[in-house]
């Protein structure tokens, strides 16, 4: 038996990743694969990634999850304030409770009541920041109990990050759950008459999102020690992007792999630091910059999906042949 | 000679990559001539017509339209010169009502000051409809929620609403139930009394010989045939199509009902508003239980009812799981994990993910099964099961990693129905199986339906194909209007002249 078919698509981001990582390499003069320089990065990608491993299911059933950013700064703002307030034990389950809790009501407000998932998360993204604004006003920015700074250690940030990674690569490439997430993003209708429990799939997904915007939240409020007035702003956009910058479809479906996610975040972590490395952070303009870098690759990237997507429609009058169906494939 | 001729098509290549799809074809239309296209799935037909059509440029060759050299760039600029098409796949766009897309990519006639006024639209596309006696579709409606046949309907309304000197069917048939067909081939009848040309691809040779002129015969890509209708039998016409002999007899040759003691599944007193009402019936062990009706009848929808897809207003399908015990199926979920089978008539849309790989399209109903310890799928235990079921019914692919949309027709259908065939269900319901596929898948499915039945498998059969009911259920249960009307064995009066009588 051959091996899969490798697509262009695939490549791409590949591409892409090594291109820019081994420009900036040569442009900062070495500076890039420093072991500080590494480790930084690695710290600065792991909320995107842990949020994106969530973010990934709901992008895989074709639809988008915007809420994560707002949904990272409440539940961390909860959780610190709850464990200032009654105990440090409270920090994680509050945060942990807190994102899953709105990933969940997102969930039944997309599968029940049929609301584009695009809408209702920006409609959260409002009102949740609005929520966290009247809460910071209130109560100031607030430093983490002295007891949970040990999850800012190494020995137990990195090992909870990895077993986090683990799980959800697990669940999706290799459970029920996970296929009929990517079921659900090539043909709902089909995903429907099969019998797949569309409705539950859904609200499990964005709980699932949800949770993992709590786990992000814990990974903010301990690296930082605290909560800050700009938590999670912007944050939605930079998982979005990580997904669809790694290689997966709008649409989702099979396309959606949890690789893609880790090799995303990381494509934009390094621009950002490797824009700072060459000391081009500096100017007023590094912020465009880094949009149309991002723009290039996306561009190249659909450039390439869409290539492949671009068979006559009347394939059913064509004989499946084995040498037709390689040239198509690529 | 132009005068005479409307089309001729002269020694028309088309390659797709390495694949020689047409080779060499040179046939003519004359004027008011009705021809037909028939040929094994994969012989070109649909692409021959396509190119016409100016969906796709050819590679060498050329046609002749109207005595002068044609060459459209676009579906509309053929259009402009007189051509259009009902495309086999489905063509319209879900998310614009039906009435827009009878004039979609002409909107510019209604437009003032760059606003599109649905109602000089409506009503035009209304004119349309009247003109050619077409059954009613609701205009404002969008065209997602529709069924298959009322979405073909609206295409034929485009198609027509081009005023043609050449309408392309390309399998438009098989998507109608028996009084639209009737008005279709009145359509047809009135476009060649007007001195217009029709040419027809449809898979059903008994059908092709009655309401053409001539018939051209493709395989491979290559004209092998031109007869006229008149003067020539489905045998014939067979024997050109596949290149050997192949024996007719595919449909069951017993004339007795046969079928276990043991009821696996009883619907009571089943409303669907808008679809039927009070339907009641018992479907035993190894039993073919076929319904059949016209479009309006409610047929599709009674699958629908039993596979937990609609919302029945009053009523309930009951599944027998134990001796003792029956569950009721209400949802789809259910019905999938009480191991129930639903393979439903709009292929592409309703029943598979055509951007994704065989091996997931074979596995997605049976993930349950394949689960190991801690919800582990094994991917090779995945890989083995799509590979069997590859072999075992014989779908010709590259390998299982293949994307669907590279699948013949007839393949599409193979995986479609071997996924859950592979997991000898309890009760299979059957939705137009053998729609857009050639002869030989035909007979192919028909055996595999028989094997089914042997092992017990209850099976309900709900086809537009008045033969292919007759020919394998058991019992049939005739609707109409959303009512039972008859109810016939096999060994009773089992006719198309008895049941039309009812269905009508």
């Amino acid at each position: 038996m051959k091996k899969r078919n490798i697509g262009l698509q695939d490549v791409v981001p590949f591409a892409a990743f090594v291109i820019i990582f081994a420009f900036f390499e040569i442009a900062s003069k070495g500076k890039m694969l420093s072991p500080f320089s590494l480790q930084m990065m690695l710290d600065q990608s792991v909320m995107t990634i842990v949020s994106g491993c969530g973010v990934l299911f709901v992008v895989a059933m074709g639809s988008i999850d915007l809420s994560v950013g707002v949904n990272l700064a409440l539940s961390g703002v909860l959780a610190v304030w709850a464990a200032n307030a009654a105990g440090g034990a409270l920090l994680v389950p509050v945060a942990l409770v807190t994102g899953l809790l709105v990933g969940l009501f997102n969930g039944v407000i997309v599968a029940r009541f049929k609301v584009p998932s695009f809408m209702l998360s920006i409609a959260m993204l409002i009102g949740i920041r609005g929520i966290v604004n009247f809460i910071q006003t209130n109560i100031g920015t607030q430093f983490i109990p002295e007891a949970t700074r040990v999850f800012a250690e190494g020995y137990i940030r990195y090992p909870l990050f990895f077993v986090i990674v683990a799980v959800m690569w697990y669940v999706l490439e290799y459970t029920r759950f996970g296929k009929y997430c990517k079921a659900i993003g090539e043909n709902e209708t089909m995903a429907k008459f099969v019998g797949v429990p569309v409705e539950r799939v859904k609200v499990l997904a964005f709980a699932l999102s949800g949770l993992m915007a709590g786990f992000a939240a814990l990974f903010s409020v301990t690296s930082v020690g605290g909560t800050t007035q700009q938590m999670g702003v912007f944050f939605e956009m930079k998982v979005a992007m990580a997904i669809f910058l790694g290689g997966v479809l709008v649409t989702g479906g099979f396309s959606a792999k949890l690789y893609k996610v880790l090799l995303g975040s990381f494509s934009i972590t390094i621009i950002v630091n490797g824009l700072a490395l060459i000391g081009l952070s500096e100017t007023q303009y590094s912020q465009s910059f880094q949009g149309l870098l991002l723009l290039i690759i996306l561009g190249v990237t659909i450039l390439a999906s869409s290539r492949r997507r671009k068979v006559p429609s009347t394939l059913d009058e064509e004989e499946p042949d084995p040498v037709a169906n390689e040239s198509r494939g690529k | 000679m132009s005068g005479e001729n409307i089309l001729e098509v002269r020694g028309l290549n088309k390659y797709f990559g390495p694949t020689h799809a047409n080779r060499d074809i040179t046939f003519t239309v004359r004027r008011g001539e009705i021809k037909g296209l028939i040929g094994e799935n994969g012989s070109g037909k649909s692409t021959l017509i396509s190119q016409i059509a100016g969906l796709y440029p050819w590679d060498s060759g050329e046609i002749v339209f109207n005595g002068e050299k044609y060459c459209p760039r676009s579906p509309i600029d053929a259009n402009n010169c007189g051509i259009s098409m009902v495309m086999q796949e489905l063509g319209v766009i879900g998310s614009l009502p039906a009435g827009v897309n009878v004039f979609l990519g002409r909107t510019n006639q209604f437009t003032k000051n760059g606003v599109v006024s649905l109602k000089a639209l409506n009503r035009a596309a209304e004119e349309v409809f009247e003109k050619w006696g077409l059954p009613k579709v609701p205009l404002n409606k969008l065209t997602d929620g529709m069924m298959i046949e009322a979405r073909k309907i609206i295409e034929l309304a485009r198609a027509l609403s081009v005023d043609p000197q050449l309408l392309l069917l390309d399998e438009i048939t098989q998507s109608l139930s028996l009084n639209n067909r009737n008005k279709l081939y009145e359509i047809i009848r009135k476009l060649k009394e007007m001195g217009r040309s029709v040419i027809v691809i449809t898979h059903d040779v008994e059908e092709l010989i009655q309401i053409t002129d001539t018939i051209t015969v493709l395989r491979d890509g290559a004209v092998v045939g031109d007869v006229v209708s008149k003067e020539t039998t489905p045998d014939e016409i067979k024997r050109m199509m596949v290149g050997r002999d192949i024996s007719g007899a595919y449909y069951r040759a017993d004339m007795t009902p046969a079928f276990g003691e043991k009821v696996v599944l009883s619907v009571r007193d089943l409303t669907v508003p808008g679809e039927f009402e009070n339907l009641s019936y018992d479907l035993h062990e190894g039993e073919i239980l076929g319904f059949c009706g016209l479009s309006d009848s409610g047929i599709h929808a009674v699958g629908k009812a039993v596979y937990g897809l609609a919302r029945p207003s009053s009523g309930s399908v009951r599944l027998k799981v134990s001796e003792t015990e029956t569950v009721a199926i209400d949802r789809a979920d259910t019905a999938l994990r009480r191991n129930m089978a639903y393979v439903p008539k709009d292929r592409d849309s309703e029943a598979l993910m055509l951007h994704a790989s065989i091996l997931e399209n074979f596995n997605l109903p049976s993930l349950t099964d394949l689960e190991g310890k801690a919800g582990y799928l094994a991917p090779k235990k995945l890989k083995k099961r799509a590979a069997d079921l590859v072999a075992s019914m014989k779908v010709k692919c590259t390998d299982i990693f293949q994307t669907m949309d590279a699948l013949s027709g007839g393949n599409k259908q193979k995986v479609n129905l071997g996924r859950w065939l592979a997991k000898e269900p309890k009760v299979l319901i059957l939705d137009c199986p053998t729609r857009g596929v050639d002869v030989g898948v035909k007979a192919y499915i028909y055996a595999l339906m028989k094997e089914a039945k042997k092992k017990g498998i209850a099976i309900i059969l709900i086809s537009d194909e008045l033969t292919e009911v007759l020919g394998m259920a058991d019992r049939l249960i005739v609707m109409k209007g959303g009512k039972v009307t008859a109810r016939i064995r096999r060994d009773e009066d089992f006719t198309e002249q008895s049941v039309i009588g009812v269905m009508i």
